[in-house]
């Protein structure tokens, strides 16, 4: 078992991991945001807060995240093989290790909710507009929520986006992806929908490079210590 | 062929010839499962069949059960012992009647609280008292909790123990938060850091490659102070975190070849040789750093550092 809940908080019991997959792929929840990011002001030479109204804002501005967030290749020196993700939920990106020290960063969105985990997983499973099936709780409250029950089929409106990789532990599904949004300004932020959240571009772009069985490396800082579930 | 050779051959004809047979079974080198041990198992048996004409097997095996091996006779050389970490067994194996020899040149290995250069730079942190420093503790702030964060080691290691000892007694439990988590989770966070310029402390030893990746430094701390020590373990203690002190620096480690003491009598010029060998620290971490940064095979890591230290492998089997 290489998948490290973090001890600082009361770990999850089963059935409250089991809630954790819900909280994972919830869409539309509340901006939640408590634990903000920062980006930076190139303008004023400083680092502002990036809360979600800032970024909402933003997005409708340039029809985009933040130039940090965007998609770039990064010089990353590391000791992992080219293929391995790292996610760093501190600050908001995931690398893919490339040759030669170097790596393409996304950026992504993390969950400020049922996040409080570390370690060492896989790509275990990839699916191309995966299926979501809200969680009973949300059934139970809200009509609009009821009628996808059996599973909303894929879809522009599905809250798992394009792409989804799902992350394995010792060959068994840890109920965490890595999926796509229909949220794109929510990237770079901490809120209570998605596991680790990508627009839909680039989770495209990375569903293309990663093979079932890449290894992926969640840091644990950040999200992974974010008191959770 | 070497004249040593010339003469190991010699010396072999006349074992052979007088019945023991020893010269028939392959000398056992075990091999551990970090990449430094690796290396120098392979450099052991290239040169051991090549300079001295001795039959070799590597068999990897986990360090206790080699050194279980040396005990009954199934093994012969481990290639990397680490000190104090082994002692209880290494002093157990050389009791008499001795089955454990260690080489005469160890390689000294350190145990820290490390940071990147830049960290330091832009945190003023230098030492690990520092750390006591609320103001300097919340620079390494993730969660927003206030405290730091900082790895103390994996779960399984009896350093992480200790380095938890450590923060108590200089206090720095009470301003970070200390992580265990598997090195490579703890590897690629320094990795993330160093890309971002972002800062970062963690617990570090060497020889290791993270020092050859990325620009570490150790952070400054008391001599080791043996009278300022007292470790009471997990394990023998519920109580053992309030009855530990350790808030000086670690004491020198150091690594050595371990052998059985049998070639000593059936193969002297095997255990000449084994005594002869000085490695360095630079030679572990290139080690490491080739096989787990480059992503080369032990042996082909083996193959270059033979190639590129010649003089040095002649001086050992002279």
């Amino acid at each position: 078992m290489t998948l490290f809940q973090i001890s600082k908080w009361k770990m999850a019991k089963p059935a409250a991991a089991a809630a954790t997959l819900i909280a994972c792929v919830m869409a539309g929840a509340a901006m939640a945001q408590t634990f903000g990011t920062q980006i930076y002001d190139h303008v004023n030479k400083r680092w502002v807060p990036y809360t979600p109204q800032a970024a909402v804002r933003y997005y409708r501005a340039h029809g985009k995240t933040p130039e940090e967030f965007q998609r770039q290749l990064v010089t990353f020196r590391t000791a992992e093989k080219p293929g391995t993700i790292i996610i760093d939920g501190d600050r908001h990106f995931l690398y893919l290790v490339l040759p030669n020290f170097q790596a393409i960063r996304y950026g992504i969105g993390v969950g400020r909710d049922g996040f409080g985990w570390a370690g060492i997983v896989e790509v275990g499973q990839k699916r191309e507009w995966p299926t979501w099936t809200p969680p009973a709780e949300m059934i139970a409250r809200d009509p609009e929520a009821a009628k996808w029950k059996n599973g909303m089929p894929g879809g522009e409106d599905n809250p798992l986006g394009a792409r989804a990789m799902y992350l394995y532990v010792d060959g068994r599904d840890s109920i965490y992806r890595i999926h796509g949004t229909t949220e794109p300004w929510s990237i770079g932020l901490n809120i209570s929908s998605g596991c680790i959240r990508m627009n839909n571009e680039d989770v495209i772009d990375l569903y293309e490079r990663v093979e079932v069985g890449a290894k992926v490396i969640v840091l644990m800082q950040g999200a992974a210590l974010y008191k959770g579930v | 062929m070497t004249r040593f050779l010339q003469l190991l051959r010699a010396s072999c004809f006349g074992v052979c010839l007088s019945g023991t047979g020893v010269a028939a079974e392959p000398v056992v080198i075990g091999v551990p499962a970090w990449p430094s041990a690796q290396v120098t198992a392979h450099i052991l048996s290239a040169t051991l069949q090549d300079e001295l004409g001795v039959e070799t097997e590597l068999r990897e095996q986990g360090t206790m059960t080699i050194l279980g091996g040396i005990g009954s006779g199934k093994v012969h050389i481990h290639p990397e012992i680490w000190l104090p970490n082994l002692e209880a067994s290494v002093d157990r194996l050389s009791a008499e009647p001795a089955k454990l020899v260690l080489g005469q040149h160890g390689v000294a290995a350190s145990q820290n609280v490390c940071t990147t250069h830049q960290t330091r730079q832009e945190t003023g942190l230098t030492s690990v008292s520092d750390l006591t420093n609320p103001d300097i503790a919340a620079r390494f702030d993730t969660d927003g909790d206030g405290k730091g964060e900082i790895w103390i080691g994996a779960p399984t290691w009896s350093s992480t123990e200790i380095e938890r000892i450590r923060a108590r007694s200089y206090g720095y439990d009470q301003t970070m938060t200390l992580l265990e988590m598997p090195e490579q989770v703890a590897m690629a966070a320094v990795d993330a850091a160093a890309a971002l310029g972002k800062p970062i402390v963690f617990y570090c030893y060497g020889p290791h490659h993270v020092f050859d990746l990325h620009d570490v430094v150790m952070l400054d701390e008391p001599a080791h102070d043996s009278d300022r020590w007292t470790i009471v373990k997990r394990a023998d203690d519920p109580d053992w975190l309030t009855k530990s002190r350790a808030d000086t620096a670690w004491d020198e480690g150091r690594f050595h070849i371990g052998f059985a003491a049998s070639l000593g009598q059936d193969m002297p010029a095997v255990a000449t040789f084994l005594n002869a060998v000085k490695l360095t620290a630079s030679d572990a971490t290139t080690m490491s750093y080739a096989v787990e940064v480059e992503g080369k095979p032990a042996d082909q890591v083996a193959q270059e550092w033979i190639a590129a230290n010649k003089s040095r492998l002649e001086e050992w089997t002279k």
